[in-house]
């Protein structure tokens, strides 16, 4: 699904060179659920930003789904994007002017999908995440528990097979951590591949495969369960 | 995906009034000031008779002695005179043409219940009204005979028909201009045209006349001119006999032709005319020169649209890039507050193309509404030069043409104004929002 060679990251300005990612590599299965630990200013969000192809990298390989992401532009990378990755983020990221249903149809729109079609799968992402009565609301109007699973239904929406994570529980108390914890769970069940970074050694834990990363590098793995590991290089 | 831009362009505008309110009018203020200008001036420079401009020509000769000068670029004085005007149109060629001039009435009913008013009139041959396509409502032009005749009968516009008679229809009554007691033969629509172009001796924006008469009158009647009339010869010309036998120049000379050929003819027979003349001692002078202009030619020749209406029309654009100015910095401000959401589209699949698009389409939207308050603001500078100057009635209004230029020049405007802070919100790098959200 995902396959990173030699990656490298260099933050450039005038006076200092900033390595953020160091000759990492990793390679994610389909169906994997992995949770991806490590320091502050690690390099973990720097990773999902390029795995998410938010971000370029400065040299080596990135094969997404097959296909080498160094040779894309911006207008295939926002396709690849648009088709393969859905997001889920610490902050929701939900846009404030739209309702709920807007939100979750963004996607679906810039994939080019007709209204009916989005209606269908959007209602039935709402449904999914138990906020379908709330279609109309805005994101304010929710608690940060049920925002979060509108950022979830919306990353649902285009049924991507890989979701990157950031953080999702981050500003969520507990009894709501473990709800979107769940729901991730259930997602990854029903076959989506999940990267999910966290601070929480607790909510690493539960994620079948562990990974930190220390100074831009894959410093270790832990399996806590689930399927046999994946040669990872640090 | 377009009408969601507009849609999603739209709640940006809720989302801050104060700021696209403040946005709309100055490209409002700038619109409107431009367009007054601009207005003005393209209704001094269009085309007033579109259909058959190529066709009418007007007639210049240079009637002077070697040695002297007028002050028109070429030298060729701009009218003719009597002499001329009476030949060339006796003359034997097949074209219409009309020898004409401008002369001043007292109008009335010779009744005590009417009030008399002072009216321009136009002595014309009868083709005037085919060749201008002045537009008969009752009867028709006087005939041959009764031009040749000295019949005194007159064509009267709509809006004198409607003063002296009523509106209704007033072929065969009579009036008095001056002492003359003239008959109507014709009423004709209301001459409208935003340039005098077929007499700009006299005024170029001035009000065509809404009475005619056949130039035979001019002569039997004594009318003079009320128009400007140029000498360049000492002669005796204190009376009108001695005026009309002058070398004086206030008489004005159209021909309708069809074609090249039938301009090139006219030419040879121009200038046998004047060697012919020569021989009866006048236009000594050894080049026999001549002006054939057509109504666009004669328009530029004679620079009805002065060099200050367009440095008018370049400084109001100026403000306009002002207005511009100003809208691109608050649009860069107002863009990058709302890099965030961009960095979430982003993230959801939409390319830099399509934010790029999305703004842009904001930024038409601006300019559409700009352009629709520009017009109701340009209509009232436009009501102000219509109000402050009565000469500018007809110029200081706005066509078809202009009303669509209005909208789609706000448009560009902010297309112009857009572009770089559309381009630099397309351009943010998306993961640094997403974090800070």
């Amino acid at each position: 699904m995902l396959t990173m060679n030699n990656i490298n990251k260099v933050y450039q300005t005038d006076m200092v060179q900033t390595h953020a990612l160091r000759d990492f590599n990793l390679q994610v299965e389909e169906g994997e659920f992995i949770a991806v630990t490590g320091p502050s200013g690690s390099g973990k969000t720097t990773f999902l930003n390029i795995a998410g192809m938010l971000e370029t990298f400065t040299n080596g390989q990135y094969l997404l789904d097959g296909v080498d992401v160094g040779s894309l532009n911006d207008n295939q990378r926002a396709d690849l994007r648009n088709q393969k990755i859905g997001f889920i983020f610490q902050g929701f990221n939900l846009i404030p002017d739209l309702n709920l249903f807007e939100n979750i149809e963004v996607p679906l729109r810039y994939r080019g999908i007709k209204a009916t079609e989005r209606k269908r799968r959007v209602m039935e992402r709402l449904e999914q995440v138990g906020l379908a009565s709330r279609a109309k609301h805005l994101p304010q109007q929710l608690s940060g528990g049920q925002q979060q699973r509108v950022a979830i239904a919306r990353a649902l929406a285009g049924e991507p097979r890989f979701l990157l994570a950031d953080e999702p529980t981050g500003n969520l108390d507990s009894l709501m951590a473990r709800q979107v914890m769940e729901l991730l769970e259930q997602i990854n069940r029903d076959g989506a591949t999940i990267v999910m970074v966290t601070h929480d050694p607790e909510l690493a834990r539960r994620a079948p495969r562990n990974i930190q990363v220390v100074d831009g590098q894959l410093a270790d793995f832990t399996l806590y369960q689930g399927n046999p590991a994946v040669a990872v290089g640090a | 995906m377009f009408l969601h831009y507009v849609d999603l362009s739209w709640r940006s505008f809720k989302r801050t009034p104060m700021v696209s309110a403040l946005m709309v009018f100055a490209i409002a203020i700038g619109i409107g000031v431009t367009m007054t200008s601009l207005s003005i001036y393209h209704m001094m420079t269009k085309d007033p008779i579109p259909n058959k401009s190529e066709r009418l020509h007007h007639v210049q000769l240079q009637t002077m002695d070697d040695g002297e000068g007028y002050w028109s670029k070429d030298d060729v004085p701009f009218q003719v005179t009597y002499q001329d005007a009476i030949n060339l149109q006796n003359g034997n060629f097949p074209y219409l043409r009309s020898a004409m001039y401008k002369a001043g009435f007292s109008v009335h009913l010779n009744s005590a219940q009417f009030k008399p008013f002072v009216q321009e009139v136009r002595l014309s041959s009868k083709d005037i009204f085919q060749m201008f396509d002045l537009q008969f409502i009752y009867g028709g032009t006087w005939t041959q005979q009764q031009q040749d005749d000295i019949a005194p009968v007159v064509v009267i516009s709509k809006s004198i028909n409607e003063r002296l008679f009523k509106g209704v229809n007033s072929v065969g009554q009579s009036f008095y201009l001056d002492d003359i007691y003239v008959q109507v033969v014709g009423v004709i629509e209301d001459w409208h045209t935003p340039v005098k172009y077929y007499d700009p001796n006299n005024g170029s924006f001035n009000d065509p006349e809404n009475i005619f008469m056949p130039f035979t009158m001019g002569a039997a009647y004594e009318i003079t001119t009320a128009g400007n009339t140029n000498g360049w010869k000492h002669e005796p010309d204190n009376t009108f006999k001695e005026l009309l036998a002058s070398e004086n120049l206030w008489w004005q000379f159209w021909v309708q032709l069809e074609n090249a050929q039938e301009k090139e003819e006219f030419g040879q027979y121009l200038m046998s005319y004047m060697q012919q003349q020569q021989t009866l001692g006048r236009f000594n002078r050894e080049q026999l020169t001549y002006n054939l202009f057509n109504v666009m030619e004669l328009m530029d020749y004679r620079g009805v649209v002065k060099h200050d209406n367009q440095i008018m029309v370049a400084l109001s654009f100026m403000f306009l890039a002002v207005c511009i100015a100003n809208i691109l910095s608050i649009l860069l401000a107002k863009f990058l507050r709302r890099a965030p959401e961009v960095g979430v589209r982003r993230a959801l699949g939409a390319s830099k193309r399509q934010v790029f698009y999305q703004h842009l389409v904001e930024v038409t939207l601006l300019g559409l509404l700009g352009g629709v308050l520009g017009i109701i603001l340009a209509q009232l500078g436009l009501w102000g030069v219509r109000a402050s100057h009565g000469a500018y009635d007809a110029l200081a209004s706005m066509d078809v043409t202009m009303l669509f230029a209005a909208p789609a020049i706000a448009m560009v405007a902010c297309i112009i104004a857009g572009l770089y802070p559309a381009w630099i919100v397309c351009k943010t790098a998306p993961a640094i929002y997403l974090k800070s959200q």
